[in-house]
C-alpha cells in the first residue's frame, strides 16, 4: 500500500492547529509538533475550567454572602436558612450582586432571615 | 443581571476602600486571634471580596507580647527552622523567642494562615505589629476591631 503523505489536507490540519496556537509562548507557538501538543492540553484544560467557572463562581458568591451576612451579626448558614424559611426565592448569584451594590436591600432581607431566626 | 461585580486595583479610593484597624492583643487567644486578623487582611469579610485582588483593610496588633497561650506552650511550643546543613535544625521555645523578638509569634501566627501566594505575602505586609501598647499609626485614624 502507498504511504500517505496528504499534501493539501496535511497542510491544512497544520494550520489548523497552528491557527489555535497562535500566541502561545516561544515553540509553542511557533512549531507544529510541539504546538499539537500545547493545543491538545490547552483545549482540554479549558473544556473542565468551563465546567469549574460554575463552582469558583457559586463560592466565590457564597464568601460575598458570608461576609454580607457577618456584617449585620448572622453567620451565612443562619442568613440563608431565614430566607429559606421565608420562601425567599433568590439565588446566590442575586444575593451576592445585591450585597455589593444594594446594601439597602440586602439590610431588608438581613433583618426578614433574623426575623425568622427569633421565631425558633 | 449584571455581571459578577469584580474588584479593581484602580477603582479603590472610588467604589473600595482600605481601612485601618487596630486590635489589642493583650490576653486574646493567639490562633484564635491570628485568625481573624488573617481574614480582615484578606478582605475576606467584606462582600467585596475578590480573590486575584488585595481588598483587605490594615491590622495593627498591639501588646502581641502578651498574647495568651493554653497549656504548658510557654515551654512546649517550639519555633523551628532549618539552615539547611546536616543537623541545622534549630528550635527555639516561645518563651525564649518572645523574649527575643517579641512581634514574631502574632506576625509568624498570622503568615502561616495566610494563602502562601505572592498575594499572600503582599497582604502580610499590610499587617503591623508592636509589642508595647502604642503605635505609630495615629495619622491613619484606626478603628478598634472587636474581636
Amino acid at each position: 500500500m502507498p504511504r500517505a503523505r496528504g499534501g493539501n489536507k496535511r497542510l491544512q490540519s497544520r494550520r489548523k492547529i497552528m491557527r489555535i496556537a497562535k500566541g502561545f509562548k516561544g515553540k509553542r507557538g511557533t512549531s507544529h509538533r510541539i504546538a499539537k501538543q500545547a493545543v491538545m492540553k490547552a483545549l482540554r484544560n479549558s473544556y473542565i475550567d468551563r465546567r469549574r467557572k460554575k463552582r469558583d463562581f457559586r463560592r466565590l458568591w457564597i464568601t460575598r454572602i458570608g461576609a454580607a451576612a457577618r456584617q449585620h451579626d448572622m453567620s451565612y448558614s443562619e442568613f440563608i436558612g431565614g430566607l429559606e424559611r421565608r420562601n425567599i426565592g433568590l439565588n446566590r448569584k442575586m444575593l451576592a450582586d445585591i450585597a455589593v451594590r444594594d446594601e439597602k436591600t440586602f439590610a431588608t432581607l438581613a433583618k426578614m432571615a433574623k426575623e425568622e431566626a427569633v421565631k425558633e | 443581571m449584571q455581571r459578577t461585580y469584580v474588584a479593581k486595583n484602580e477603582e479603590r479610593g472610588k467604589t473600595w476602600n482600605r481601612n485601618w484597624y487596630v486590635v489589642n492583643a493583650d490576653g486574646k487567644p493567639l490562633g484564635r486571634l491570628a485568625s481573624e486578623i488573617a481574614v480582615v487582611l484578606q478582605g475576606k469579610h467584606k462582600p467585596i471580596y475578590t480573590p486575584h485582588v488585595d481588598t483587605g483593610d490594615y491590622v495593627i496588633v498591639i501588646n502581641a507580647d502578651k498574647v495568651a497561650l493554653s497549656g504548658d506552650k510557654w515551654e512546649q511550643k517550639m519555633y523551628q527552622r532549618h539552615t539547611g546543613y546536616i543537623g541545622g535544625l534549630k528550635e527555639i521555645p516561645y518563651g525564649k523567642l518572645i523574649k527575643r523578638r517579641p512581634t514574631l509569634p502574632v506576625r509568624e501566627a498570622v503568615r502561616r494562615m495566610l494563602p502562601k501566594t505572592k498575594l499572600g505575602r503582599r497582604m502580610l505586609r499590610k499587617l503591623k505589629v508592636y509589642a508595647g501598647p502604642t503605635h505609630p499609626h495615629i495619622a491613619q485614624q484606626p478603628v478598634d476591631l472587636s474581636l
